[in-house]
């Protein structure tokens, strides 16, 4: 007992912030739960934007489907995370999808806005010039309004996938939070190296998402960079 | 230009669905939060372990998974934050098997069924809490099987000084002293049976003052070290005490309700599984309230891993 006490980490007995020796003891740990964090936020962002994309179609020809889109998203998101989870906890239950479609919902609110909003900066002429040229709906909307929307879309997402990131740590109230579940228990035995190394993780996470997302914008928008 | 777009978009696109693959594999094989690498393939199927995320509960939640994997089940843990998140879980198969807290859980499904408001049905006596609670979980179909003798109670402390000078191992002594006691303990103490209402109605004891202090924490160690007050409040699974200089007084009047670590299974899992009984028998009845607080010092202090602290203890019993 007093040998194996004898190799206890200064910094663990001093439960100090920066542990060096906590990075390579708990590397599974971290390594499981940034995948985890990663692949939750990733999912539901896209999840968000897939249901995001035909509710702002529907939304932009009509004022009062507009107004019920944009104000219920807006409403969904002033539900508290610990409410949202609770109320699906008897449909899916301790699973990922529990965390899922509550982050989903959440982003929705960002996403339906600025779908909407890029498909409105599509200048009138270019959608009349197009019309002029015989392009069906569906080929106007994805090959001239949706990618003129693009610079707006990808703000949003950006915006979303950053957010995501911070609030998937609640997902850790049924067991999937990725860094949450780190976090939340750090926070319960004041174990501050790994509340310092978890939200760093957090934090670096949503910078290389953000990074990723303005280098796809730059790709799939190359006319923006000439125009300034 | 546009095979440029192309490839950007089929680039974002796979690494997306890269993560996405990704993220499927580590749900298969993660126990999520105690960190399952050492998963058995095991071929009596899935068992779901849940609990909450605090220290102890970590640590049991790992025996249990050791257990039923040395009996070739393939376990998740699933640790979360309240008991209201698993326990509907538990009722319903979503969760198999949770170690949990005799009174705990007793009280939790007396309020559930019979409101706020309800008389408490737990108390000091293991075998009448038990009694009590076998209906109230038999209806939620969950099975409770016999607690063990490890309990993690409130308890008050003192100086180990001060037990020594005056010759006290427990409550009772001290309210035959007689001295006025200034308490530290947190605000809710006040009238609580388990605290300063029954240290008084029940014990006798001369309580001046209650200095609010949190439950277990460094403050309220410091302040009865100091002498700042005569006595503080922690659980009987605090393994920090001895080093502090600190030690527990007995609840000889059982004011605390029992609190023993009792498996609470999943009915259905357990009709299906009836051998299961008698290896968290043996668990159970290995088990003490000092391996618990040992198990918590390893784990809050040294910074070991719940599943070490686990494995460690199961091979000290031999009930590997």
């Amino acid at each position: 007992m007093s040998a194996q006490a004898a190799e206890v980490a200064k910094c663990y007995l001093d439960n100090s912030w920066i542990c060096g020796r906590y990075w390579s003891d708990y590397r599974p740990e971290l390594t499981d739960a940034t995948v985890q964090h990663l692949w939750i936020t990733v999912v539901s962002v896209l999840v968000g934007l897939v249901a995001a994309v035909p509710l702002a179609l529907l939304a932009r020809r009509n004022p009062t489907v507009e107004s019920l889109v944009v104000g219920g998203t807006t409403i969904i998101y002033t539900i508290p995370s610990l409410a949202l989870f609770s109320l699906l906890l008897p449909f899916t239950g301790l699973s990922p999808t529990t965390v899922i479609i509550g982050l989903a919902l959440y982003s929705l609110t960002i996403l339906v806005r600025n779908v909407l909003a890029g498909l409105r900066a599509v200048p009138d002429e270019v959608v009349e010039a197009a019309r002029g040229m015989g392009y069906s709906r569906v080929r106007l909307l994805t090959r001239v309004e949706l990618p003129l929307a693009l610079p707006i879309i990808m703000a949003g997402l950006r915006v979303a996938a950053v957010s995501t990131v911070a609030l998937a740590t609640i997902g850790a109230i049924v067991s999937y939070g990725g860094l949450g579940n780190l976090l939340l228990q750090a926070v319960g035995n004041q174990f501050k190296a790994q509340i310092f190394a978890a939200s760093l993780l957090c934090i670096l996470l949503a910078i290389a998402l953000d990074l990723v997302l303005v280098g796809a914008q730059r790709l799939l928008t190359p006319w923006t960079r000439h125009a300034r | 230009m546009r095979i440029h777009r192309l490839i950007a978009t089929a680039a974002v696109t796979a690494l997306m669905l890269a993560t996405a693959a990704c993220g499927g594999d580590s749900l298969e094989s993660s126990g999520a939060d105690t960190g399952s690498g050492d998963t058995g393939g095991g071929d009596k199927g899935t068992v779901v372990v849940g609990g909450q995320d605090f220290t102890e509960s970590q640590v049991l939640a790992a025996i249990y998974q050791k257990v039923l994997e040395n009996e070739g089940f393939t376990v998740q843990t699933k640790l979360v934050t309240t008991r209201d998140v698993y326990l509907p879980e538990l009722s319903s198969g979503g969760v198999d098997i949770v170690p949990d807290y005799l009174a705990g859980i007793t009280d939790y499904l007396n309020t559930e069924k019979n409101g706020p408001d309800a008389p408490l049905v737990s108390s000091n006596d293991v075998d009448k809490t038990l009694e009590a609670l076998k209906p109230l979980a038999e209806a939620k179909g969950i099975s409770i099987l016999p607690p063990s003798d490890a309990t993690d109670q409130n308890a008050f402390f003192v100086t180990q000084d001060f037990a020594d000078q005056n010759s006290l191992t427990t409550l009772s002594d001290l309210a035959a002293l007689g001295d006025p006691i200034k308490l530290g303990a947190p605000p809710d103490c006040e009238g609580r049976a388990d605290c300063e209402g029954g240290l008084t109605k029940v014990y006798g004891l001369k309580i001046t003052e209650i200095v609010p202090l949190d439950f277990a924490s460094a403050q309220v160690k410091d302040a009865v070290k100091k002498g700042d007050v005569t006595m503080g409040e922690t659980g009987t699974t605090d393994g920090t005490l001895a080093a502090d200089g600190l030690v527990l007084l007995e609840d000889d009047k059982g004011i605390q309700p029992a609190q023993n670590l009792t498996p609470a299974v999943n009915a259905d899992f357990l009709k299906a599984n009836p051998d299961l009984e008698d290896i968290f028998n043996q668990l159970s009845a290995a088990l003490t309230t000092d391996d618990l607080a040992q198990m918590n010092l390893k784990v809050d202090a040294e910074r070991q891993k719940p599943e070490d602290v686990a494995q460690q203890f199961l091979q000290d019993k031999g009930l590997l």
